[in-house]
């Protein structure tokens, strides 16, 4: 009988650190998934960020850089910019990328960096413990925003990747969902279509954008 | 052969082709033969070794030395000081205009291009053979485009400032030398004058080089030069 | 290769691409930006990589990702732009990743002004960024030993897996000399499939490369953190370089001084030797590691009245040798840090004021 399901090669063995339910794990399975589809797993690099996917490095099996917060596409930058060959992709979340790490992304974004940026986006800083987030939305609750965000906050949470696909063209890829069956499958052939592009023509940066689970804060 | 300058003299080239110590040492020349002289800094571009360092000995010899205020002499902003139009509006006997280098440098020429309108004006080119970028005829002619095209005015002339400063030998000053001379015979435009230091000067088989040879002190020193000696005998005015 | 003219900072660059350095990621700062300017032209002539990023903070990670992937790879800056790398360096001597920082230093602290200064002193051999690291410092005294430095950090970065920093003031960076290049590296750094993530297509191995700088293991972060202190051990033991100027007579004092400041000294040492008074000059040439026994020794010279520290800051360096001379001296400093850099006039009577 055939094998209807296995790990992706490009994953390791590694148990994860996610909590129940959180869509991680579920996305680097996608990613994984993706690099298997293609057959590059030996000419990735990846990037960790500073968040909760802070260990990435340890759940997927190819090289990988681990950044400061919010410098991986900087870093991304200077492996690509130095080895054309490699694909190399960074995964960021919500603090890491539209907080501190904004001016990295949008620049290189700008100057058409070829590498795919996997934007995981939780409206809420997890890693240190539920601080409120460029992205929280109006009335969440955060550790830092115990009233919840009451203050007019017009472009967030779901407004960033449209400014940035407006702000340049090269941005592209509609936000997707990964909470549901439906919604991770949905996800999996466009992000193996856009690392196949970057790597072999390299075009611009990909933005997946995952939306946050709905507040219960409010 | 001596140089006899009248009226507006830029001084251009590559960047650290030696611009300002030619133009430095070209307004003393020019005042020893007793005409006046104005020289303005339009080097927007280096941050250090410009012609506001001479300033001092220029003035003594009664020479116009044009800077940005005092209070934005060591400024990392590109000034260009009001007065540098008015000085070419009422020109002295020789106005020299020491200017940055490349073509970013000279930009700042295509600024002041109304002010030098119908004025009989010389720019000059200085090159150093030895300085990168410069070493062959394709790399001045390059450069010489460069410059027309952002100063939005032609060069006129050459000047050739061989030297690898303290190591400068004859032969240096020889091979500075023809290089100019062929970047003449391409472009048709004439050697004004070469540069060399005293002690190199007096070496020099003058029947060999067709145009006059400016005297060039060194001026612009590194700070472990001593100060207490006197400064160049032809930074003196001869009286 | 015959003699050119150049300035120190575009020496610095040339002398990179000769190191067999093809990659250069900087952002404009004066006063070196000459670097940036200059491999702007040269580096797409030998088929590089010339990258101006948005920022120092930008770039010291460019940097990072570039010598993770186990290429050579160096950035330049001064003293307000390097604040900014500080924290890239302290990842990358944490992840033992090869790369090569020049600080072309001018006046701080803040935006200071943009005239020569050695006021990095202590952010360079002290630390700069957070942690347990050291970065190896070399301190060139001209454009032609910035040239060799230049070449020498490549060696020396891959070697130690360690960030090198060549820190020049501003005027190492501005003035020109004359200057010869030595013949090219030929060498590959040798050791990269063990670390790099170079690809494991790239290496020919089935066993996947980390670059990272987290350890949240008590004991692992211990650990690296001992395997640092090794390697600067070593540094310390196989990397001193320094010069030592007029030691050979009875001197009375002796001068402590590096770059360009050390150049005054030595024209004020040649003046005072007329005048019948010896004094003698020890130049380190590494800042880290400080030539920790070549003080003490040449401090301890029977005739050896007193120690001076002559530096283009508030009193850095003194603090180095101060300790290396361990009290068998009295330790005197004096510097000036504005931009103007002391005469040797000034040094002479500032000697002669301890005699």
């Amino acid at each position: 009988m055939a094998k209807a399901f296995s790990r992706p090669k490009a994953l390791s063995t590694t148990h994860t650190h996610y909590c129940p339910g959180c869509t991680h794990g579920i996305v680097h399975r996608l990613v994984a998934e993706a690099i298997d589809d293609l057959g590059i797993q030996e000419k990735t690099v990846g990037i960790a960020p500073v968040g909760c996917a802070v260990l990435a490095y340890n759940y997927f099996d190819c090289d990988f850089q681990e950044a400061a917060h919010g410098r991986a596409p900087a870093m991304a930058t200077g492996i690509k910019r130095v080895r054309p060959d490699l694909m190399v992709f960074t995964y960021q979340g919500d603090g890491d990328l539209a907080s501190i790490g904004m001016g990295e992304i949008i620049h290189a974004a700008n100057r058409g960096e070829k590498f795919t940026t996997i934007f995981i986006n939780n409206a809420i800083y997890g890693m240190t413990g539920g601080q409120m987030a460029p992205t929280t939305m109006p009335g969440q609750r955060a550790t830092t925003a115990p009233l919840g965000g009451t203050r007019p906050r017009p472009a967030c949470p779901s407004a960033w990747p449209t400014c940035w696909a407006n702000w340049s063209p090269r941005i592209c890829h509609p936000p997707g969902r990964a909470q549901t069956p439906a919604g991770q499958q949905g996800q999996k052939k466009p992000l193996s279509r856009r690392f196949n592009i970057k790597w072999k023509t390299g075009a611009s940066v990909l933005w997946k954008w995952f939306p946050p689970v709905p507040p219960t804060g409010a | 052969m001596t140089i006899n300058f009248t009226d507006i003299v830029i001084v251009a080239g590559n960047y650290g082709s030696g611009k300002t110590e030619t133009a430095v040492n070209l307004a003393a020349a020019c005042r020893r033969t007793g005409k006046s002289v104005a020289i303005a800094d339009l080097d927007l571009v280096n941050p250090y070794f410009r012609t506001r360092e001479a300033r001092i000995p220029l003035e003594a010899m009664g020479i116009q030395v044009v800077l940005p205020d005092r209070q934005y002499l060591f400024a990392d902003l590109p000034i260009l000081a009001p007065a540098v139009a008015d000085i070419l509006r009422q020109p002295a006997d020789v106005t020299i205009l020491d200017a940055g280098g490349d073509d970013v440098g000279v930009t700042v020429l295509a600024s002041l291009a109304a002010v030098l309108k119908n004025k009989p004006v010389r720019m000059l080119q200085v090159i150093n053979a030895f300085r990168p970028f410069t070493g062959d005829v394709a790399g001045c002619l390059k450069i010489r485009k460069e410059i027309e095209a952002s100063g939005k005015i032609n060069i006129t002339g050459l000047i050739s400032n061989a030297n690898l400063m303290d190591d400068t030998s004859v032969a240096h000053i020889y091979q500075g030398y023809d290089l100019v001379k062929q970047v003449s015979a391409h472009t048709g435009l004439p050697v004004e004058f070469i540069t060399a230091t005293p002690e190199i000067r007096s070496q020099l088989d003058l029947n060999r080089i067709t145009c006059p040879v400016l005297t060039l002190d060194r001026h612009l020193l590194p700070p472990w030069k001593p100060t207490g000696a006197p400064p160049p005998s032809h930074l003196k005015l001869k009286t | 290769m015959a003699k050119v003219l150049m300035k120190g900072n575009e020496a610095i660059g040339e002398a990179a691409i000769r190191a067999g350095c093809k990659n250069y990621f900087a952002y404009p700062i004066t006063p070196q930006s000459e670097v940036a300017e200059y491999l702007s032209k040269r580096l797409p002539e030998e088929g590089g990589v010339f990258l101006q990023g948005e920022s120092e903070v930008a770039v010291g990670y460019m940097i990072f990702g570039a010598a993770g992937a186990g290429e050579r790879v160096m950035t330049t800056s001064s003293s307000p732009g390097i604040s900014l790398m500080s924290e890239a360096l302290s990842y990358i001597a944490a992840a033992q990743c090869p790369a090569v920082f020049v600080n072309i230093m001018r006046g701080g602290p803040g935006l200071g002004g943009i005239l020569p200064s050695q006021g990095d002193y202590f952010q360079a051999t002290k630390g700069g960024g957070h942690g347990d690291y050291h970065l190896l410092v070399l301190a060139p005294d001209g454009v032609q030993e910035a040239v060799e430095m230049t070449m020498q950090a490549f060696t020396l970065a891959e070697k130690y897996r360690n960030p090198v920093m060549i820190m020049g003031d501003g005027l190492i960076g501005q003035m020109m000399e004359p200057v010869e290049f030595p013949d090219g590296l030929k060498t590959e750094p040798t050791n990269k499939d063990d670390w790099a993530t170079n690809g494991m297509a790239h290496r020919n191995s089935k066993k996947r490369n980390l670059v990272k700088s987290l350890f949240l293991d008590p004991t692992a972060l211990n650990d690296n953190n001992l395997a640092l202190k090794a390697k600067y051990a070593q540094m310390k033991k196989e990397e001193v370089q320094y010069e030592l100027v007029n030691a050979d007579t009875d001197y009375q004092v002796l001068i402590t001084s590096y770059g360009t400041m050390s150049r005054v000294c030595r024209t004020a040492i040649d003046m005072l030797k007329e005048e019948g008074i010896e004094v003698a000059m020890l130049r380190p040439k590494t800042l880290f590691p400080f030539p920790e026994k070549a003080v003490f020794d040449a401090s301890g010279k029977e005739s050896c009245q007193a120690v001076i520290s002559i530096e283009m800051s508030m009193g850095q360096m003194v603090e180095d040798v101060e300790r290396c001379v361990k009290g068998r001296r009295p330790v005197e400093f004096y510097g000036e840090c504005g931009g103007d850099i002391p005469s040797p006039e000034k040094i002479i009577e500032i000697i002669k004021a301890l005699l």
